[in-house]
C-alpha cells in the first residue's frame, strides 16, 4: 500500500478519533467516569476511554483495502507507523480543542456546554497541567494508536487469547461491587485482588486475572478441536444426562446467588430479571416473528395495572388512600393467568387491525399504541381507576403460604422462576411448527404466505405470546415495587427492551440473557453509567446494526439469513482467488 | 391428483367456513373499530354541542381552536417535509428527524439568547430573526447530514427494518447527546417584542406569532415546491426517487442527491424548530420526539412522499389535535380533555394506517415483491 495513501487514511481516522475524544469530553462522560478506578489508581475508566479512541483510530487506519480487485494489507512496520500517526492525530485534535477551550475560557463556555469543566480537561491532560498534559496526551495517543494497528498483525490464536484475557480483566474490574461481596460471603479474602479504598482491581489482582484467563483461553483454544471431537462422540443418552446435570448445577447456582450477593445486589438482579422477562417476550415478537414493536411498554403497563387492580391496591387522593373504582382481591397466583389473558386480548386488539401493515409502519403504529396507553393511565379521566399521575399504591404482595416476595432476595427467586419458564416456552416455541412458521414469515412474508402459512394468524400469535410475557414482567414489576407509577411506562422502556434484544442477537435466548445482564446490570451496578444509559442504548442500536447485525450471541439461523449475501460474496471471492492465476493471465476473458 | 381435486370441489364448504372466509377476524375487528370510532365521534360531538348554554364553547372559541390548530399544524407540516423527502428517496422512515428539528431549535437558542441579552434582538428584529433562522438551519442540516453519513449510509441496502432500528438508536443517541452537551433543564426561549399581542387580518384576531408561523411555512412550502419542480437538483432528486439505479446510469451522483435531500429536510426542520420555539418559548432535549412522531403522522396522512400531502396532513393533524379533545370529550364530561390531545393525534395515525395507508393524496403504493 502506498505510504501517502496510508498516511492520508491515518490522518482521517485520527481526526475522527479526536472528534470522538472531544465528544466524550463535551458530553460529560470523561469527567463522570473519572472516579471509577478499574486497576489501581492508574487506570480509571475515563483514561481507558481516552486511550481507546486513538487505539481504535489506529486499528481502523490500517484496515485492508480492496484495490484493483485485490486485497491489500499494509506490512507490520508501515502499519504500526500509520497507527501511531492516527493516534497522534487524534491526540493532536484533542489538544487543539483544549487550547481552544482555554483561549475562550472554561467558564465562558460552560454557559453553553454544561459539561466542559476543569475536570473533563484534567482527564484529557492525564491530571497534569495544560502544557505537560498536552505533552503526555499526544505520545500516549500515538502509542495507543500503534498498539491498535499492531493488533491486526498479532497471529489469530494469540490475539484471541489476549482479547479474552483483556475482556475478562475489564469484566472483573467493572464487577468491582459484586465480586468482592461474593468472595467475602464465600469466606475468602477479596482484598488482595480488589483495592479496598479505590474499588478497582489491585495491580496484583489485574495481573492474576489477566494471566489466568489468558493462559486458560490459550489452553482451551489449543485443545478445542479435540474437545469438540470428544463432545461429538458422546452418545445422545449420555449427552442428555450431562445436560440434566448442567441444568441442576445452574439451578443450584441460582438458588445460592441471592445469599451470596446480598440484598442490594439482589435488588438490582431483580430489576435485571424483570427486564429480561420483558426482553424475552419482545424477542418472540421481534426476533422470532420479525415484527418491530416499539410500543412494547403498553404490555408492561397493562400487566402492572391489571395486577394491581386484580390483587388490590390503593389510590392517593385528597381524602387519603382509597381503593380504585374497580378492584378485586385475588391471590397473586390466581391473578397471573388473568393478567396473561388480558395481555393476549390486548395483543389481539392491537395486532388485529394493524398486522397487514408493512414492517416500518407497524413499528410506528405500535409506538402510537404505547403512547396512548401511557397518556391514558396518566390522564385525569382514568384517575378513579388507575390513579392518574400518582399511580397506585400498596399493591398486594405475591405470596406462597404467607411468605411474601417483596424482599429483594426472595423476589429474585420469583422473577428467576418466571424467566426460566419463559426461556423454556421460548425454546419449545422456536423449535415447533409455530416457530418454523415464524421463521419462514420473517425471512420472506410473501413466500411464506405462498407456502400456505396464514401470516396474519401467526403474527397475531406472536403478538399475543410476546404480549403475555410483557404483561407478566409488568405484573412482577408491580409486585417488586409495591407501587405503580405511570412514569415507569414511558417509551425508554420499549427502547431498553429493544436494545437488549438487538445487542444479544435477535431470536437468540442466550443473547437476550447476556443483553439484559449488560444493559440493565451494568448501569445498576455502577451508578456512573446511569446518566449515560440511553446514550449508550442508542449507540448500541446503531453500532450493532452496522457492525454486527446478528448480535453478540447470535442465533445460528438468523445469522445465516443476515449474512446470506455476504457469504455469497465470500464464496465468489474465494472462487476468484482459486482462479486467480488464470484470471490475471486472461483478464479480458474473465469478465 | 385430479381425483383429489374433484372430490374437494364436490364437498361443499360448510356455512361456518363460508362465513369465516367472507369475514376474516382482521376485517371484523377493523370494521367494528371503525363503527365504534364513528359512533364515538358522532356521539361525542353531539353531546358537546348540546351542552347547557353556560358550559358550551362559543363560536369564537371554536375559531380560536381552529386557528391554533392550523398554526400548530403548519409547524408539523414543515417537519413532515423532511420525512416525506427522505421517504420518497430512500423508502425509509428517518425516525431521528424529530431530533434534527430539536437540534435546530437548540442551536438557534444560544444565538437568540445572546442577542436578547445584548438587546439586539428587539432593536433589529428582522436581522435577528434571520440570524436565528440561519443558525437553526445550519445546526439542523449539519446533524441531518452527519446522521445520514454515520447511521444510514452504511446500511443503504440492508433489510428494511435494519435502518429503522438504527434510526431509533440515533434518535435516542441525539437526545441524550444534547442532554449531555447542553444540560437537562428546560431553557426559556427569548421573546420578540413585536410578536406580542394579536393582529387582526380579515377581522379575525390571530396571535402575531401564529401569523409569522403561517407566513414562514407558506414561504418555505412554496420554495420547496419550486425547488423540486424546476431546479436541476430537484429534478435529479425526483429521478433518484423514481429509480436509484437508472438515475445513477443517467449520470446522477446518487449519494450526493441523498445527502442533499437530508440537508434540505434538515434545513426545513431547522426553520420548524425556530417557529416551535417562538410559539412555545422553550427548548429542551426531548422537545423533538413527539412533534416528530406527529409530523410523521402528518406525512402519512397526506400521502408520504408528496409535498402538498405533507402540508395538508400537517394542517389536518394540527386541527384534529386542537379541535378533537373539546369536540369529542368535553361533552362526555371527561376531566381535562386537553391531556388527551396526543391520543387524538395517535388515533388519527393508527386509523390512517389501517384504512388508508397511502394517505389522502397518496397513490396507494403496494409493497414490491
Amino acid at each position: 500500500m502506498p505510504a501517502s495513501f496510508l498516511l492520508r487514511r491515518a490522518l482521517r481516522s485520527g481526526g475522527v478519533g479526536g472528534a470522538v475524544l472531544i465528544y466524550l469530553a463535551m458530553v460529560g462522560m470523561l469527567e463522570k467516569f473519572a472516579p471509577l478506578d478499574l486497576v489501581g489508581t492508574a487506570l480509571p475508566l475515563s483514561r481507558l476511554l481516552v486511550l481507546s479512541a486513538p487505539a481504535v483510530a489506529g486499528y481502523v487506519a490500517v484496515r485492508p483495502r480492496i484495490h484493483a480487485g485485490e486485497v491489500q494489507r499494509p506490512t507490520a512496520g508501515p502499519a504500526m507507523a500509520a497507527g501511531a500517526a492516527a493516534g497522534a492525530a487524534a491526540g493532536a485534535v484533542a489538544v487543539a480543542w483544549m487550547v481552544l477551550v482555554r483561549t475562550i475560557g472554561v467558564d465562558a463556555l460552560r454557559g453553553i456546554f454544561v459539561s466542559v469543566t476543569e475536570g473533563a480537561l484534567g482527564v484529557l491532560a492525564f491530571g497534569l497541567g495544560p502544557a505537560a498534559g498536552a505533552a503526555v496526551l499526544v505520545p500516549a495517543a500515538a502509542a495507543a494508536g500503534a498498539v491498535g494497528a499492531a493488533v491486526r498483525h498479532v497471529p489469530g490464536p494469540v490475539a484471541r487469547a489476549l482479547g479474552l484475557a483483556l475482556a475478562s480483566t475489564l469484566l472483573f474490574a467493572l464487577l468491582q461491587r459484586i465480586v468482592p461481596t461474593v468472595l467475602f460471603e464465600l469466606g475468602l479474602d477479596p482484598y488482595w485482588m480488589y483495592d479496598r479504598v479505590h474499588g478497582g482491581l489491585t495491580y496484583l489482582g489485574a495481573l492474576v486475572v489477566l494471566g489466568v484467563s489468558g493462559v486458560g483461553s490459550w489452553q482451551t483454544a489449543a485443545r478445542r478441536a479435540r474437545v469438540e471431537r470428544r463432545i461429538r462422540e458422546v452418545p445422545p443418552e449420555a449427552r442428555r444426562a450431562v445436560r440434566l446435570v448442567g441444568v441442576a448445577v445452574l439451578l443450584l447456582v441460582l438458588w445460592v446467588t441471592p445469599q451470596l450477593i446480598g440484598s442490594v445486589l439482589s435488588e438490582i438482579m431483580g430489576t435485571v430479571g424483570v427486564f429480561l422477562l420483558m426482553a424475552l417476550g419482545l424477542n418472540i415478537v421481534v426476533g422470532y416473528a420479525g415484527l418491530l414493536d416499539l410500543g412494547y411498554v403498553a404490555f408492561f403497563a397493562a400487566g402492572a395495572y391489571t395486577l394491581g387492580l386484580l390483587t388490590g391496591a390503593n389510590l392517593v387522593t385528597a381524602f387519603g388512600l382509597v381503593p380504585p373504582a374497580i378492584v378485586a382481591h385475588l391471590d397473586f397466583w390466581a391473578a397471573v393467568p388473568l393478567v396473561m389473558l388480558v395481555a393476549a386480548v390486548v395483543g389481539l386488539l392491537i395486532g388485529a387491525p394493524v398486522l397487514r401493515l408493512r414492517g416500518d409502519y407497524l413499528a410506528i403504529v405500535t409506538l402510537g399504541f404505547g403512547e396512548i396507553v401511557r397518556i391514558l393511565v396518566t390522564s385525569n379521566w382514568l384517575k378513579p381507576l388507575v390513579g392518574g399521575a400518582q399511580g397506585l399504591r400498596d399493591v398486594t404482595d405475591a405470596a406462597i403460604f404467607g411468605i411474601g416476595f417483596r424482599d429483594p432476595q426472595r423476589f429474585f427467586y420469583l422473577v428467576t422462576g418466571f424467566c426460566l419458564l419463559a426461556i423454556f416456552v421460548s425454546r419449545r416455541l422456536a423449535n415447533s411448527r409455530v416457530g418454523r412458521a415464524w421463521n419462514a414469515m420473517r425471512e420472506d412474508e410473501q413466500v411464506a404466505e405462498a407456502m400456505g402459512i396464514s401470516t396474519t394468524n401467526y403474527k397475531l400469535l406472536a403478538f399475543a405470546t410476546g404480549g403475555a410475557l410483557g404483561c407478566l414482567s409488568g405484573a412482577l414489576f408491580a409486585v417488586k415495587l409495591g407501587t405503580i407509577q405511570p412514569g415507569s411506562f414511558e417509551i425508554p422502556v420499549s427502547i431498553t427492551a429493544l436494545a437488549i434484544v438487538i445487542l444479544g442477537g435477535m431470536g437468540s435466548i442466550p443473547g437476550v440473557v447476556v443483553g439484559a445482564l449488560i444493559l440493565m446490570g451494568l448501569p445498576g451496578l455502577l451508578a456512573e453509567f446511569e446518566e449515560f444509559r440511553f446514550l449508550m442504548y442508542g449507540a448500541v442500536l446503531i453500532a450493532i446494526m452496522i457492525l454486527r447485525p446478528q448480535g453478540l450471541v447470535p442465533n445460528v439461523r438468523r445469522m445465516r439469513e443476515l449474512q446470506e449475501e455476504e457469504r455469497l460474496q465470500d464464496a465468489w471471492l474465494r472462487a476468484q482467488e482459486a482462479r486467480g492465476e488464470a484470471l490475471t493471465g486472461a483478464g479480458e476473458e474473465g469478465s | 391428483m385430479a381425483k383429489l381435486k374433484r372430490s374437494r370441489a364436490v364437498s361443499a364448504p360448510s356455512r361456518a367456513q363460508v362465513l369465516v372466509e367472507r369475514f376474516p377476524l382482521r376485517k371484523v375487528v377493523q370494521w367494528s373499530l371503525f363503527v365504534l370510532i364513528a359512533l364515538g365521534v358522532g356521539l361525542g360531538s353531539w353531546k358537546t354541542f348540546t351542552l347547557p348554554a353556560a358550559e358550551r364553547y362559543t363560536a369564537a372559541q371554536w375559531r380560536d381552536f381552529v386557528v391554533l390548530g392550523i398554526a400548530q399544524g403548519a409547524v408539523y407540516a414543515l417537519i413532515a417535509l423532511g420525512y416525506s423527502l427522505v421517504y420518497g428517496i430512500l423508502r425509509m422512515i428517518n425516525f431521528a428527524h424529530g431530533e434534527v428539528f430539536m437540534a435546530g431549535a437548540y442551536t438557534s437558542f444560544f444565538f437568540a439568547d445572546a442577542m436578547h441579552r445584548d438587546g439586539f434582538l428587539n432593536r433589529e428584529p428582522a436581522v435577528a430573526l434571520s440570524v436565528i433562522l440561519l443558525t437553526a438551519m445550519t445546526g439542523s442540516t449539519l446533524v441531518a447530514v452527519l446522521l445520514e453519513r454515520v447511521a444510514y449510509r452504511p446500511l443503504r441496502n440492508a433489510p428494511r427494518l435494519v435502518p429503522l432500528i438504527t434510526a431509533i438508536g440515533a434518535s435516542f443517541f441525539l437526545q441524550y447527546t444534547f442532554r449531555g452537551l447542553f444540560g437537562q433543564q428546560l431553557r426559556g426561549y427569548p421573546r420578540f417584542d413585536f410578536l406580542r399581542g394579536k393582529w387582526h387580518p380579515f377581522g379575525i384576531p390571530i396571535l402575531r406569532t401564529q401569523v409569522v408561523v403561517l407566513f414562514v411555512v407558506a414561504l418555505s412550502l412554496g420554495f420547496l415546491s419550486w425547488f423540486v419542480a424546476h431546479t436541476k437538483t430537484g429534478k435529479s432528486m425526483r429521478a433518484v426517487a423514481e429509480d436509484k439505479e437508472i438515475a445513477s446510469l443517467m449520470g446522477i451522483d446518487v449519494d450526493r442527491v441523498i445527502v442533499t435531500t437530508f440537508a434540505l429536510g434538515g434545513a426545513f426542520a431547522g426553520i420548524a424548530g425556530v417557529l416551535f420555539a417562538l410559539v412555545f418559548e422553550y427548548v429542551h432535549w426531548f422537545m423533538g420526539f413527539f412533534p416528530g412522531i406527529k409530523a410523521f403522522t402528518a406525512a402519512v396522512l397526506g400521502g408520504i412522499g408528496s409535498i402538498g400531502g405533507a402540508a395538508l396532513g400537517g394542517i389536518l393533524i394540527g386541527v384534529a389535535e386542537a379541535v378533537g379533545p373539546p369536540l369529542l370529550l368535553a361533552g362526555a364530561h371527561v376531566p381535562s380533555p386537553f391531556q388527551l390531545k396526543d391520543v387524538v393525534a395517535f388515533m388519527v395515525l393508527i386509523l390512517v394506517l389501517i384504512f388508508r395507508p397511502g394517505g389522502i393524496l397518496g397513490t396507494g403504493e403496494r409493497e414490491k415483491v
